[in-house]
Order: C-alpha cells, then sequence, then structure tokens
C-alpha cells in the first residue's frame, strides 16, 4: 500500500468515528423511545435486537398533552419570527441603504449587535418582573414578546448583510421608472433577497423553538407550555419515564434537524451573525 | 450608450428627496423601540432592583458587598471559568483537526459534513435528555456496554459523582459544540486562496512549517470569531447543565448562570440576582472587548 492510499485510510477511518461519537448517543435516545420498559433496562444493552413499539408515542401525544405543547411551540416560534422578520427587515434595509446623520447607521448597528450579546440571565429577573407587573406570566403573549426581541437583532444583522450584496442601482433604476422608494423595495429588492430571507426566517424558528431558559421562567401551567419546559419539567422529577422523554426529545428535534440541513449553505453566516461569510 | 440609459444615469444624480429623508428613521424605528423596551429599560430596571434588598427599604450597596464574601458566588465563578476554559479548549482543538480532515477533497465530503453537524442543532434540552440516557447508571448506554465488556462501574456514576459530575458536563458540551468549531474553522480553511500553499510547496516547507506559518495566520480572524462566540457562549452556559444535574450533586456542576437563577427564582431574592448577573455582564463584555481589539489590530496591520 503506498503512504498517499494509507493516509487516505486513516482520514476516512478518523472521520467515521467522529460520527459515530457524533451520532451514536442520538441513535441511542432513538432506540430508547422505541423500547420497550423491558428492553430499556437489558444488560449488555440492546442496540439493534429489540422489538419497536411506538406505546411511548402513543402515550406522549394521546395519554398526555404534548401535542398540545408542541402546538404551543409552534405558535409561539412562527408568530414571534414573522414579528421579527417584519420589523429587521425594514430596520436593516433603513440601516444599509440610507445616509444616515453622520455614523448613526455604524452606531445604531453595533448597539442593535449588542443587545443580542447579553447574557439571557442578566435579562430574565428584570423581564420576569416587568411580565408580571403587566399581567403576562404563564401567557403566549409574553413569550412570542421574548422571543421577537431575541430574533431582531439577529434579523437585522442577516438582512443587513443580504442587502449590501445587491448593488445599489438596482433600486434606483426602479425608482427613476417611476417606482417609489418602498414600491422597488417590494418588487425589485425583496425577490431577490428571498433565499436569505428564507435562511434568516428557518434559524429565527430554530432559535425560537429551542428556546428553554425564559419559557421555563416565563410559564409554568399548561396553557402556555412549550415543549422543551414540558420534557424538562419531567427529566427533573424523581421518577422519569424515560420512554416518554425520549418520545417527546426525538418529536422535538426532527423538525430541527430537518430545517437546520435546509440552510446548511448559510450555517456559518447564521451562527456568527454574519462574522464569517461561509 | 444608448440617450435614454445616459438620460437614466444623469437623472440618478439629482438630489435626494425631502420625504427620503425621513424614510430610513421611520424604518428602524419600531426595531429601536422593541430592543429600547427589552433590552435597556429590563438593564435599568435590573439596576434598580441590584440596589434593593429584600429585608430593608431604600437603598443599599448591600448586594454587591455581599458578593466578595459569598462562598456560593465564588465557587460558581471558579466552576465557569473551569468549564469555559476545558470546554473552549477541547472544542478548539478538536474542531481544528477535524475541519483539517475535512479541507482537503474527499469522496463523500459534504454527507461527512452533514453528519457531524448533528449534535449543534439539537434543542439544548433534548441534549439534556440524550445524555442522561447515556449516562445512567442503570440503563446508560456507557455503563451497560463497560459492565459487558468487564469493567466495574459500580463508581462510575457520572453526572451523579461529586468528583466525575462536572467533567462530565463538560463532556457533553465538547459533544455538542465541536462542531460549532469545526464549521466556522472549515468555512476560514476554504476561504484561504491557493497561492501561498503552492510558494511553500515550491520551497519545499514540511506539513507542519506550511501549517505553522500559511495556515494558522491566514486562519486567525475564522478563530478569533469562533473562540469569541464559543466563549460568550460557555460564560453563560445554563440549559445542558440544568437539564442534566441542576447544578448538583451538592454544588459540583453549579455555574453562575445556574446560581443566579436559583437566587432568583428559588429564593426570590431578585436584588442579588442582579447584583450578581451584572458582574457575570461586565466578565462577558470585558472578554468580548479583548478578542474585538485582538481582531482589529489584525485587521489595521
Amino acid at each position: 500500500m503506498t503512504s498517499r492510499a494509507l493516509a487516505k485510510l486513516i482520514r476516512y477511518a478518523l472521520l467515521l468515528i467522529a460520527v459515530a461519537f457524533a451520532l451514536v448517543p442520538v441513535y441511542w435516545m432513538i432506540t430508547i423511545s422505541l423500547k420497550s420498559e423491558a428492553d430499556q433496562l437489558a444488560v449488555p444493552p440492546l442496540w439493534i435486537n429489540f422489538n419497536p413499539t411506538l406505546a411511548h408515542y402513543e402515550d406522549a401525544f394521546f395519554t398526555r398533552s404534548f401535542g398540545g405543547y408542541m402546538a404551543t411551540s409552534a405558535i409561539v416560534s412562527v408568530i414571534s419570527t414573522a414579528c421579527a422578520l417584519v420589523l429587521g427587515t425594514l430596520a436593516a434595509y433603513g440601516l444599509a441603504r440610507f445616509k444616515l446623520y453622520r455614523a448613526t447607521a455604524r452606531h445604531l448597528g453595533l448597539w442593535i449587535l449588542s443587545t443580542r450579546m447579553f447574557p439571557p440571565i442578566v435579562t430574565i429577573v428584570p423581564l420576569y418582573l416587568m411580565m408580571r407587573d403587566w399581567g403576562l406570566l404563564n401567557t403566549v403573549a409574553s413569550l412570542v414578546i421574548v422571543y421577537t426581541g431575541f430574533n431582531l437583532p439577529f434579523v437585522v444583522w442577516m438582512m443587513r448583510g443580504f442587502f449590501d450584496e445587491l448593488p445599489r442601482e438596482m433600486e434606483e433604476a426602479a425608482m427613476v421608472d417611476g417606482d417609489t422608494r418602498m414600491g422597488a423595495l417590494r418588487r425589485v429588492i425583496l425577490p431577490l433577497v428571498t433565499p436569505g430571507l428564507a435562511a434568516t426566517a428557518v434559524f429565527c424558528l430554530i432559535i425560537s423553538w429551542n428556546e428553554f431558559l425564559f419559557a421555563w421562567v416565563l410559564t409554568q401551567t399548561d396553557e402556555a407550555m412549550t415543549l422543551p419546559v414540558a420534557i424538562a419539567g419531567r427529566v427533573t422529577q424523581y421518577k422519569i419515564e424515560w420512554g416518554v422523554m425520549s418520545a417527546a426529545g426525538v418529536v422535538a428535534m426532527t423538525p430541527i434537524v430537518v430545517f437546520a440541513m435546509a440552510v446548511q449553505r448559510y450555517l456559518v453566516r447564521g451562527l456568527s451573525l454574519g462574522a464569517v461569510k461561509g | 450608450m444608448t440617450a435614454q440609459s445616459s438620460a437614466s444615469l444623469f437623472r440618478n444624480r439629482r438630489p435626494t428627496p425631502r420625504r427620503d429623508k425621513a424614510l430610513p428613521y421611520l424604518l428602524i424605528a419600531p426595531t429601536v423601540a422593541v430592543l429600547v423596551t427589552l433590552s435597556i429599560y429590563p438593564l435599568i430596571y435590573a439596576v434598580r432592583v441590584s440596589f434593593q434588598s429584600n429585608s430593608a427599604s431604600g437603598w443599599t450597596f448591600g448586594n454587591f458587598a455581599r458578593l466578595a464574601s459569598d462562598q456560593f458566588f465564588l465557587s460558581a465563578l471558579g466552576h465557569t471559568f473551569v468549564y469555559a476554559s476545558v470546554a473552549l479548549t477541547v472544542e478548539f482543538l478538536l474542531g481544528l483537526g477535524l475541519a483539517l480532515l475535512l479541507d482537503r477533497s474527499l469522496r463523500g465530503r459534504s454527507i461527512f459534513r452533514a453528519l457531524l453537524l448533528v449534535p449543534m442543532m439539537l434543542p439544548p434540552v433534548v441534549v439534556g435528555v440524550v445524555w442522561r440516557l447515556m449516562f445512567n447508571s442503570d440503563f446508560g448506554a456507557i455503563n451497560g456496554t463497560l459492565k459487558t465488556a468487564g469493567v466495574n462501574t459500580e463508581a462510575l456514576t457520572w453526572t451523579a459523582s461529586p468528583e466525575l459530575a462536572l467533567a462530565s458536563v463538560i463532556a457533553v458540551d465538547v459533544w455538542q459544540w465541536t462542531p460549532f468549531m469545526f464549521l466556522v474553522l472549515l468555512a476560514g480553511l476554504q476561504a484561504i486562496p491557493q497561492e501561498p500553499y503552492e510558494a511553500a510547496m515550491v520551497d519545499g516547507s514540511s506539513w507542519w512549517q506550511t501549517f505553522r506559518h500559511v495556515t494558522l495566520p491566514l486562519l486567525r480572524p475564522a478563530i478569533l470569531i469562533a473562540l469569541l462566540l464559543r466563549t460568550m457562549d460557555l460564560l453563560r452556559v445554563f440549559d445542558q447543565i440544568f437539564i442534566l444535574t441542576e447544578g448538583g450533586p451538592g454544588f459540583a456542576t453549579e455555574t453562575v448562570s445556574l446560581y443566579i437563577y436559583r437566587t432568583a427564582f428559588r429564593f426570590f431574592d431578585f436584588g442579588y440576582a442582579s447584583a450578581m448577573s451584572f458582574v457575570l455582564l461586565i466578565l462577558t463584555n470585558l472578554i468580548s472587548f479583548g478578542y474585538i481589539k485582538l481582531l482589529e489590530s489584525r485587521e489595521a496591520a
């Protein structure tokens, strides 16, 4: 064997080991969600040869109210994403395309970004007290408001990057042809940034769907409980029903993994708030 | 050039109409209003709360004075630093290694890349569930496998053992977030042009020399951004630890975020929790400021 072929073999071997490390724990949770109680406790662990059953999924979604928690998660994610997209895209356009007073655009942009850099634990105490004062504890509205605030800086930075990539001549040409500024934005620019807008929307949905700390603190009743809170509430109990938990976990992660795969091209950019254009 | 297009070029130079002057501010105003309500106002609120105490009325420095002598706070700070520095180092080295493995062309590269990214995409709560299932001492996959291999697993209770708990939660962080380092560093590697490599090859440089003198310096901006973003996240870590151990056993895995949470929402001492959160905010800002200075120093050079 040549040393070149050997090097390639070693590369493949190392990569396969890394992939195994990444996926085996997730696979284990999936098997637990499909195993009967007896199979779950078996030693040596049953990796493949068990009798799959959907009992835990039925239990989670028909006996318990995981379907309802999932609906709450979906409602909160979609509304907060929509709000953040509308407000953030307009602001991004304003920052990207106009000459503002002196360095206002730069300073405003950095300030907007900095609000995203706060550790959430810093704002959670005041936000909890504010929501309590406004009578919004245990409501879907409180989560929609907080997540819109989370996602806004993200939308502004992502969309500003996408607008910057389009030459200014595009809407200037449309405006010469008699279009208004907002008409040009709607008819010329937005169609061109649609892929970026879609990727940004998917990131917002993922962030809202996954969020745990604020949902845990702001909502503790069934009416406004999101999926992560429902799962966490059952993990920290004394008797843990592992099958139900795992089934809920599988259901919580599936849309996220599918979505994230769909925006792979924009992943680096989204995760670094546009700092690295991968 | 046709007469029409030169005419439109000319008309492009006309001054912006007055109503356009107000437009950008109108576009930005709603976003600014929302962010002021949800981040500036809460900060001011938190300042006010941090100077109040549960036991006395009026203003007090008591919450800040208490910080210096609070053993729990100092140990939470210590755990946060150990957690952040160990996880950051391991994630960086593993992520860099994986990025280098996948940088050159290889059949199935995009599949490897996608599969390696899975842990990072999972909801943090699900990561907690996954690893409770792995670590569980009755039926966990790790101990089950070790038992089968004849290892005595009685002492290996992972997150339930005071000695192993912190290492265990760090391992989970490494599992989830190494893909992030890998992804950003791979993007950085692929943005490096071919020419410097070709020049190094002509000079007869060894792999290590090329890596040390070509790759690393050119990768520096990506490295700094990856480290900056990870550091911010590591200093605020909450979700996975909360699900895995709730800060226990005892206080073995209690980080600053968990201690703030406990103070605010278990003991309802909002003033003290706010005071601690300012310390965390200042620390985070100082560290990110340092990284940004490093980034700018290179860009200026």
